[in-house]
């Protein structure tokens, strides 16, 4: 390994110095502008950075390339979890044009994309070190865009995702700390050594980056968090949380499960990761029974869906990779589309996500209670949708992998979390209507185009279920 | 590839459905006409695509799975009875925001195309779950209780998933889904586990006793002309499963459960029957009949007799027939009189002799009077059960078709004959386009009970076997 950096390690990391510097710029039109930037700008500086950024990184796709000494990965697996984060940005910038403070939302569209770039670096991370530096990336811009309004709730959810996130990073930095004692070194593809099968350093270690992570992933027990935290947030900061907090922390768990536990010990070791996403598909969707507001029933249906994703990982097989992140993408693209429609109902201050605004939609917005229609059946796991498709995918991975009691688990969360689902679109088609009568909407045609493609999209992916082929090794 | 008017058949209704919300929303009766337009063009379609396929490779991996649809001689005629149902209930259909509940119908007909057309079992999970949507809508939009939507769709919801890990396991097993139509079979551990997921959905979904708690009041909310299709066809996808399914690729347990399948369907028989008798709500004696007969059919089904098989087949058309024609008749009477119960009801056959002639031919039918279609299936399964060995079935079986005949001329007779009710609405006879709407039933009624072969064209051989072909396209 040589200490030399050249041009090629630059390279791999161009798709996030487009996104930081993108920012960047956003923040430089709204200091030059009279009276900050007007809405529309920054959120068209930040959607145009975010696309070359995207096509910048797609080219990357089929490079595999190991920059830095290996601590960062390009191509391939990065790839798909960079293309996913940029997808989860461009879906949440424009809700900005619904939602938010007009002076605030050059900051809002630079954090986010700060944030991203976070996420990003989590997304290729290959050692030890870069994947905290993305995390605490992601994490800090995060802080600051949770308390974002000037709503009390947000400063709550603001402090709370602090001292909690904070805590789990103290967690993931104590097991890091152990991992390296372990094994020497903080790149992920040292920890295979087969010696370390014994090393109780290395079981501990691992275990706490393992506390780290389920409590980025909000998973049960470590999820408590999440729901005040989404509630609290400004709307499309929780859309862009719900989607790309999961997929960066989400990638770097796999990296550490498919190319960082040797192989003797797979089993026992990541046993806990799967009991833990068994507890969180039940408890997520039963925690999403009570709830009366988008944010927080999002919240706990994340929970659930991570629990979906980690199914498919069991196993540890190549093709079961393939399909958690198909149903990533699925995951996402529903998400996104559900937050554009609650951005499209808000106004006046209100966010629009609130359930009760549900009631008698579809009278009074046929379109929406039509796209949203479609967005709860995909998360439900209903056919026609890449929902469907997704659930039978990860099945029948889990039931050939061996892992056919997730796959039960994975049944009957789905079976609970359909009665929270239908109960909104129930409302929304229901013919009595004491509803607020809540139609002095603005016009978000960026938020109606977001919804319409996610929902084509969602569809779409059913009949085609494009999975990317190109994604191990996971360290090179 | 193959023939595209195969794929138009499932996708003419579902595209129909959605056009009807362009219809003008004020006048019903152009809604109607156009539903009952593509409802008959479906038909058409079915006959003329009748043993012709068409199918595109969905997916490579895990396993090989495929859009691919056609019909088999099964599955022919239960397509065949859900385009006429459809266009009757259609026809029958006099409900506020009549348009939108046409386009429900609509799409309701062609997601059940798709399942009956299904040669590929990830296409037939993926239907099974699709038609519950239109149902479910049809429940908030027009039902009676809040309850009953939940009820219909988490039982269901819950068996479609039974059903899903079933396929996904399949799937993997034998590397591919492609098979209905086909036979072969299943081999390896986890065989028994599939064989109950499928058995549980298709339980559920017939229903029998006792997973059939969701059915009687779902059946009772629904306004009629969609439970018209539901009970009569919908209601034969668990059963066209077992025979699709179960019986092709796992027949060994179908054998080894046999006996606590004919158990289950005689309790159905029995506690249907019964419970027909004591119900005053004339849709809930409709719906704990139709849980008898479909006790029945599962009975006819587990007894793996050849002569049992091709009743369970006439049944299944004859039951489909019937049962439509009577929720139908009780939508028109409910339209008429505001009430569903017979303590409230009697004397309109006097002002409405019509609709009181249509009554009596669906009720006779279903009680299985000879020349209808309703005994033709009844005497061939009962001689099918009986020379498979399973006695004590036959006999038991016996006392609710003498139950039927009691319930169903309760029914008729507490509905059209007495004295005329002082207090209940102006009445009015059938108008001819209610009338259209029963009239394919009644001449199919007629039809299919003095030419039950028709319907049992499949080899049966093949059937008792289970060794060849489930009766695929020839």
């Amino acid at each position: 390994m040589t200490n030399m950096v050249s041009g090629a390690d630059w390279a791999a990391l161009a798709p996030l110095g487009i996104v930081a510097v993108t920012a960047l710029v956003v923040l430089l039109v709204d200091l030059a502008a009279r009276d900050h930037a007007p809405r529309n700008a920054s959120i068209a500086i930040g959607i145009a950075g975010t696309l070359v950024a995207a096509f910048v990184c797609a080219r990357g796709y089929g490079v595999n390339y190991a920059a830095f000494g290996g601590a960062f990965v390009q191509g391939g697996f990065s790839t798909v979890f960079q293309e996913i984060v940029l997808i989860a940005v461009l879906g949440s910038l424009v809700l900005f044009a619904a939602i938010g403070k007009e002076t605030r939302v050059a900051a809002g569209v630079a954090l986010m994309l700060w944030s991203a770039c976070g996420a990003m670096l989590m997304a290729g991370a290959a050692s030890l070190m870069t994947i905290f530096l993305g995390l605490e990336l992601l994490s800090l811009a995060l802080y600051c865009l949770c308390g974002l309004s000037d709503r009390p709730t947000a400063r709550e959810a603001a402090l709370k995702y602090l001292i909690l996130s904070s805590t789990a990073s103290g967690f993931m930095l104590y097991g890091m700390a152990l991992l390296f004692g372990a094994s020497g070194s903080v790149q992920l593809a040292a920890l295979v050594a087969p010696a370390l099968a014994v090393s109780p350093l290395y079981w501990v270690g691992s275990g706490l980056f393992f506390v780290g992570i389920a409590f980025k992933l909000s998973l049960v027990p470590f999820h408590t968090w999440a729901p005040d935290v989404y509630e609290g947030a400004p709307l499309p900061v929780t859309a862009f949380m719900s989607v790309a907090t999961k997929a960066g922390t989400l990638a770097v768990l796999a990296r550490f499960i498919y190319a960082a536990v040797p192989s003797t010990i797979a089993e026992k070791l990541l046993l806990p990761i799967w009991v833990i996403a068994a507890i969180s598909m039940i408890a997520g969707n039963v925690g999403m029974l009570a709830q009366h507001d988008l944010k927080r029933l999002i919240a706990f249906s994340g929970i659930a869906q991570v629990g979906y994703i980690l199914t498919a990982l069991a196993g540890g097989s190549a093709l079961g990779l393939r399909y958690a992140i198909y149903y990533l993408v699925a995951y996402a693209v529903m998400n996104l589309g559900a937050f554009a429609i609650a951005a499209t109902l808000s106004g006046d201050g209100e966010e629009g996500s609130r359930l009760a605004n549900y009631r008698g939609l579809a009278k009074r917005r046929p379109l929406a209670a039509a796209l949203m229609s479609v967005f709860l059946i995909a998360m439900a796991g209903l056919p026609p949708t890449a929902g469907f498709l997704g659930k039978i995918l990860i099945l029948s991975s889990s039931v050939s992998n061996g892992y056919a009691w997730l796959g039960g688990v994975l049944i009957v969360g789905t079976a609970i979390s359909l009665y929270a689902y239908a109960k909104i679109v129930r409302a929304m088609y229901a013919r009595d209507e004491h509803a607020h009568p809540h139609d002095a909407a603005p016009a978000v045609p960026l938020a109606w185009a977001s919804a319409v493609i996610c929902a084509v999209v969602v569809i779409v992916m059913t009949f085609y279920p494009l999975t990317p082929s190109n994604i191990l090794p996971l360290v090179r | 590839m193959g023939d595209w008017l195969v794929l138009l058949t499932i996708a003419l209704p579902l595209l129909a459905g959605a056009t009807c919300y362009v219809l003008p929303r004020e006048n019903p009766v152009v809604a109607k006409l156009f539903g009952a337009a593509v409802a008959t063009l479906s038909l058409v379609l079915l006959i003329l695509t009748r043993n012709q396929e068409w199918s595109v490779r969905w997916l490579s991996r895990p396993f090989v799975a495929a859009f691919h649809f056609g019909t088999t001689d099964i599955s022919f005629w239960i397509a065949a009875l859900l385009a006429v149902c459809t266009a009757c209930a259609v026809l029958a259909t006099n409900l506020p925001r009549q348009r939108d509940f046409i386009a429900l119908l609509l799409m309701l007909e062609g997601t059940m195309l798709g399942l009956f057309l299904a040669r590929d079992l990830l296409v037939f999970a993926l239907f099974w779950d699709l038609m519950l949507l239109p149902v479910f809508f049809g429940l908030i939009g027009w039902g009676e209780h809040r309850a009953t939507a939940w009820r219909y769709f988490i039982y269901n919801f819950a068996g479609g998933l039974a059903l899903l890990l079933a396929t996904a396991a399949f799937g993997v097993l034998n590397g591919s889904t492609d098979v209905i139509g086909t036979s072969a079979h299943l081999v390896g551990a986890w065989v028994p586990w599939i064989f109950a997921g499928f058995t549980v959905a298709f339980l559920v979904k017939t229903p029998v006793w006792p997973l059939h708690t969701w059915m009687p009041l779902t059946y009772a909310d629904t306004p009629a002309p969609m439970v018209a299709v539901v009970s009569a066809v919908q209601s034969k996808a668990g059963l066209y499963g077992f025979i699709a399914i179960c019986m092709a690729f796992m027949p060994d347990y179908l054998k080894a459960y046999a006996g606590i399948l004919i158990v289950l369907g005689v309790i159905s028989l029995l506690y249907g029957a019964f419970a027909a008798l004591t119900q005053t709500d004339v849709k809930r004696i409709v719906a704990y009949s139709s849980l008898s007969h479909l006790g029945l059919i599962v009975v006819a089904i587990a007894s793996f007799n050849a002569m049992a098989l091709r009743g369970a087949m006439i049944y299944i058309i004859a039951h489909g027939l019937f049962s439509a024609a009577l929720f139908l008749i009780i939508g028109f009477v409910e339209e008429r009189e505001e009430t569903r119960s017979l303590l409230r009801l009697g004397g309109i056959g006097k002002a409405n002799p019509r609709l009181a002639g249509a009554l009596c031919i669906a009720a006779l039918a279903a009680l299985g009077l000879p020349g209808l279609a309703g005994f033709a299936g009844e005497i061939v399964i009962l001689t099918g059960v009986f020379s498979a060995g399973y006695v004590w079935p036959t006999i038991l079986a016996l006392i609710p078709i003498v139950l039927a005949a009691a319930y169903m001329l309760r029914l008729l007779q507490g509905v059209m004959n007495g004295p005329e009710r002082e207090d209940l609405p102006v009445r009015r006879d059938l108008s001819w386009l209610e009338g259209l709407a029963l009239i394919p039933l009644v001449l199919a009624l007629v039809f299919v009970g003095v030419n039950p072969h028709a319907l049992t064209t499949f080899d049966t051989a093949a059937y008792s076997a289970v060794a060849t072909t489930l009766g695929g396209a020839r």
